[in-house]
């Protein structure tokens, strides 16, 4: 196909993509929080129905102590939000929050401590993110770049809860990966960034096959329903709306 | 609505209840089992059929008592859930799980143990069912070297430091063979540039599988003769034929990928 052809059909599919609502949906990002509040959520599987609030957790404080493996995997909270049948008892004996929030590494499960989580604010704590001023800036969710945080020793999370020794798996690959839209410039994925905060299990084989171009479905569509990238580049780690992140030869 | 219209709608209700049923079965993380979870395998040939509960069988509270070759062997299990075709007729009559839940081993179903009054059916034919077990995954593991993925136990170690003592056979109905001396452990290459080697021990496996229960169906004995991926495994095969489902996760990437690398 000559170039000019090609250009035809793009400017084509855009204009059909604009029209048409079923594609509009590539574009259907959601709404941002304040920096403040990205990546906070309201846990409410049990607790109004006890007639407690709801439990409010923000990834950004979390994430500044452990890394994402230490609670997505060690302690084995879900990656979706009320899948985890975290419990009152459960937390009591040292599973899921409790496996810190047990009155030595952070506050206890007493009762002076139950409205520090359960309060049904999803803004509560906010007031501590101020403190975070001196932090590298982004453009897009928390605005901190935790990925330089963590690399000029700003923060220090814990690799691993149950092995102290643990220190990631070395595996620094860069991928290119290439966009299916003419026009858009690969994106590039880091092993080495990912794997400071994940496991290679967090990822692999459930969201990523790993065998090269064989994972099915990997579209930006999909990414934007929560699936692949989406699972955290919408919710906790930085948003989709940070194009260039991805794709660095993306231009302004 | 006549046959066609039928046969539409019918295509119709099919690619809506195809395409939600697909829809959540790529691109995000499954759900992990919970580590008493891990290894359960729930076998349903004839049960249901007869309109019995299914069987929940437990590897946890097997393999701390047993080796894998024992009943994967010895016993003719195959490797897959369902894979067997258990008969009730063949447990009485001493097969499979008979060779020891017979009343002398372990429990059997008609009640024979000393202190037994009731039938004993629901202790394997428990799925959907509230079983009160003797054996409790939290209080046999309490005190196990910890793991990070499946049962969250290091049963290895567990085996090592003679927190658990494995057996190897039943008297009268298994053969105890004198052990092969173990090869020496293999160095194979992996295919991704830059990802560590795998160390594989034939010690550790031994221990629990002797030689049979991988070679040659699984692995070919001739170096470099079996070609397999790192898909292949998480798909099942190879290595997976056990690691994922029972023996430790083939997540725990640094558990196999042990070479450093230069």
């Amino acid at each position: 196909m000559k170039p000019t052809w090609r250009l035809f059909l793009f400017i084509g599919v855009m204009a059909a993509a604009t029209t048409s609502s079923g594609v509009a949906m590539y574009w259907n990002l959601p709404p941002l929080p304040p920096p403040s509040r990205y990546g906070n959520i309201l846990i409410n599987r049990t607790s109004e129905k006890n007639g407690k609030p709801a439990v409010t957790f923000s990834h950004w404080s979390h994430r500044m102590r452990d890394t994402c493996r230490v609670c997505h995997f060690e302690l084995g909270f879900e990656m979706q939000v009320n899948a985890t049948e975290i419990t009152e008892e459960k937390n009591q004996k040292g599973e899921f929050c409790g496996a810190c929030h047990d009155g030595k590494q952070a506050f206890g499960h007493t009762e002076a401590h139950c409205a520090q989580c359960h309060n049904g604010e999803i803004a509560h704590g906010e007031e501590q993110f101020d403190k975070l001023d001196n932090f590298p800036k982004t453009y897009f969710g928390n605005e901190i770049d935790w990925v330089t945080a963590l690399k000029e020793g700003l923060i220090k999370p814990r690799q691993s809860m149950l092995d102290p020794q643990y220190s990631p798996m070395a595996f620094d690959k860069n991928l290119s990966l290439e966009a299916r839209w003419m026009y858009v410039p690969p994106a590039i994925f880091s092993h080495e960034v990912h794997k400071q905060w994940l496991d290679c299990a967090n990822c692999h084989p459930d969201i990523f096959n790993v065998k090269k171009k064989t994972t099915e479905h990997f579209e930006m569509r999909y990414i934007l329903e929560s699936k692949f990238c989406g699972v955290c580049h919408l919710k906790v780690a930085f948003p989709l709306n940070d194009c260039k992140r991805c794709h660095p030869a993306m231009k302004d | 609505m006549n046959a066609r219209g039928k046969a539409i709608l019918f295509c119709l209700v099919a690619l809506i209840c195809g395409s939600l049923a697909f829809a959540e079965t790529f691109g995000v993380k499954k759900r992990a089992k919970k580590p008493h979870e891990y290894g359960n395998v729930v076998i349903n040939n004839f049960s249901e059929g007869q309109n019995i509960a299914p069987v929940v069988f437990q590897h946890w509270v097997h393999r701390a008592q047993f080796t894998c070759r024992l009943c994967h062997v010895d016993l003719g299990f195959a490797m897959t859930a369902g894979g067997t075709g258990i008969r009730e007729e063949e447990i009485r009559s001493g097969l499979y799980c008979g060779a020891c839940h017979n009343g002398k081993e372990a429990f059997a179903g008609e009640p024979k143990a000393r202190g037994e009054t009731e039938k004993n059916c629901d202790r394997c034919h428990s799925y959907g069912k509230t079983v009160k077990f003797d054996k409790q995954f939290a209080e046999v593991t309490r005190g196990f070297p910890p793991a990070r993925f499946g049962n969250r136990v290091d049963w290895l170690q567990a085996e090592e430091q003679g927190l658990i003592k494995l057996s190897d056979q039943i008297p009268g109905v298994t053969i105890e063979r004198r052990a092969l001396k173990n090869p020496e452990d293999s160095l194979l290459k992996a295919k991704e540039t830059g990802m560590p080697d795998i160390i594989f021990s034939h010690t550790k496996h031994a221990v629990w599988n002797g030689c049979e229960l991988c070679h040659p169906d699984i692995f070919g004995v001739r170096k470099g003769a079996t070609v397999y991926s790192m898909q292949d495994i998480f798909d099942g095969k190879y290595c997976g034929a056990c690691h994922g489902k029972v023996a430790f996760a083939n997540t725990d990437c640094q558990l196999c990928h042990t070479k450093e690398v230069f």
